[in-house]
């Protein structure tokens, strides 16, 4: 199965030396699109085996995170005149299969960004940050942090620019980008996959999620009255 | 003797000195060397008139005139270090998004016999087996 309009696949990867190439050669496969793989400064054999599978490796010089990684995808998909951008975790988290649940439902016009949502996979306390932070933003939308999304030229553009570069995480901020560009947000639930290696890069010891959280808030509360109000469904 | 009058002297002289210095020797690049020229100068001028801080305090009915100082030296510092980090937010937005540009730059495609590697996909990492 092909895709129709110009597709890039990015692939933010941090040490994901273990699942890269698999999730690369599984993408390129299936969809026979080009697979971009952000280095995130990678001290293992990431960009190695990335490019042996035949992705396209940014290769960051510094370390920008998770967001900044995808940031510096969705430039180069830009530059590049892709018309969709799809971005996956790289350490096998989000079926490459179901990339398809996402492309349809921008081929339909009926969303601007696509997000794969794994509402039944989260843990007590992630469904709590969920909700705290949708009661926050009044976002409607199950899987705040999925980073399995694909976008389309309007809403890369949105988050291209450089208000979004001082984001950190690929979550709320550019969520609240997003609808504050008037930009349709639809989420389709796919499966989860077990994390194959690695553990997430936010949920993983106290004082972190405390940081995230804490700063988050900030965000949102900071952003109180910039947006609009979602356009009621019709 | 040593005076009151003398100690604020050099003081202000001294740390008036030694921003020029800093300032002539292009250790502070251009905006900033404008802002400490100005506290350079209000230190020196402070330094030869302690008695400025007097007259102020009691137009403005200040009983105390030394916690004038503090309180009006202490706010200009709140406001530099303020702008300090306003300025750092800029960089580290232009930092970002050079980083960026630079990955882009350095893209690297595979080559052309590498993507004949990839018909064959490697074996799944064992946990991801389905």
């Amino acid at each position: 199965m092909a895709t129709l309009d110009p597709t890039v696949v990015l692939i933010p990867a941090y040490n994901e030396a273990a699942t890269v190439g698999y999730i690369v050669a599984r993408v390129r496969r299936l969809w026979r699109c080009p697979v971009v793989v952000i280095d995130d400064c990678s001290t293992d054999a990431t960009v190695r085996i990335a490019r042996l599978a035949g992705a396209t490796v940014l290769p960051l010089t510094i370390q920008l995170g998770a967001w900044g990684a995808i940031q510096t995808g969705l430039r180069y998909a830009l530059r590049q005149g892709y018309q969709i951008a799809v971005t996956l975790d790289a350490d096998g988290q989000h079926d490459p299969e179901d990339i398809g649940a996402l492309l349809r439902l921008l081929a339909t016009d009926a969303a601007d960004v696509a997000i794969g949502a794994f509402p039944e996979r989260a843990s007590r306390a992630r469904r709590f940050a969920w909700s705290y932070f949708r009661w926050l933003t009044g976002l409607e939308l199950e899987d705040i942090t999925s980073g399995f999304r694909a976008y389309n030229p309007a809403a890369m553009i949105a988050l291209a620019s450089r208000e979004a570069s001082l984001l950190d995480y690929q979550d709320v901020g550019v969520l609240l980008i997003l609808r504050r560009k008037g930009l349709r947000i639809v989420e389709a639930p796919v499966a989860m996959q077990p994390r194959a290696a690695g553990a997430s890069r936010i949920f993983r010891s106290w004082w972190v999620v405390g940081k995230y959280m804490l700063q988050t808030s900030l965000l949102c509360i900071a952003r109180v009255g910039f947006n609009p109000l979602p356009p009621a469904a019709d | 003797m040593i005076t009151y009058q003398l100690t604020s002297m050099a003081i202000g002289v001294l740390l008036a000195a030694i921003i020029l210095l800093l300032v002539r020797r292009d250790h502070l690049h251009g905006p900033y060397s404008l802002w400490w020229i100005g506290a350079a100068a209000t230190v020196a001028l402070l330094g030869f008139f302690p008695r400025l801080f007097d007259v102020l305090a009691s137009k403005l009915g200040i009983s105390y005139p030394p916690i004038l100082a503090i309180v009006l030296g202490f706010s200009m510092l709140l406001v530099k270090i303020l702008t300090m980090d306003l300025e750092r937010s800029r960089q580290e937005r232009l930092i970002r998004r050079l980083a960026q540009r630079l990955a882009m730059l350095e893209a690297r495609t595979p080559e052309p016999n590498a993507a004949d590697a990839a018909e064959h996909d490697p074996p799944p990492p064992a946990s991801t087996a389905r």
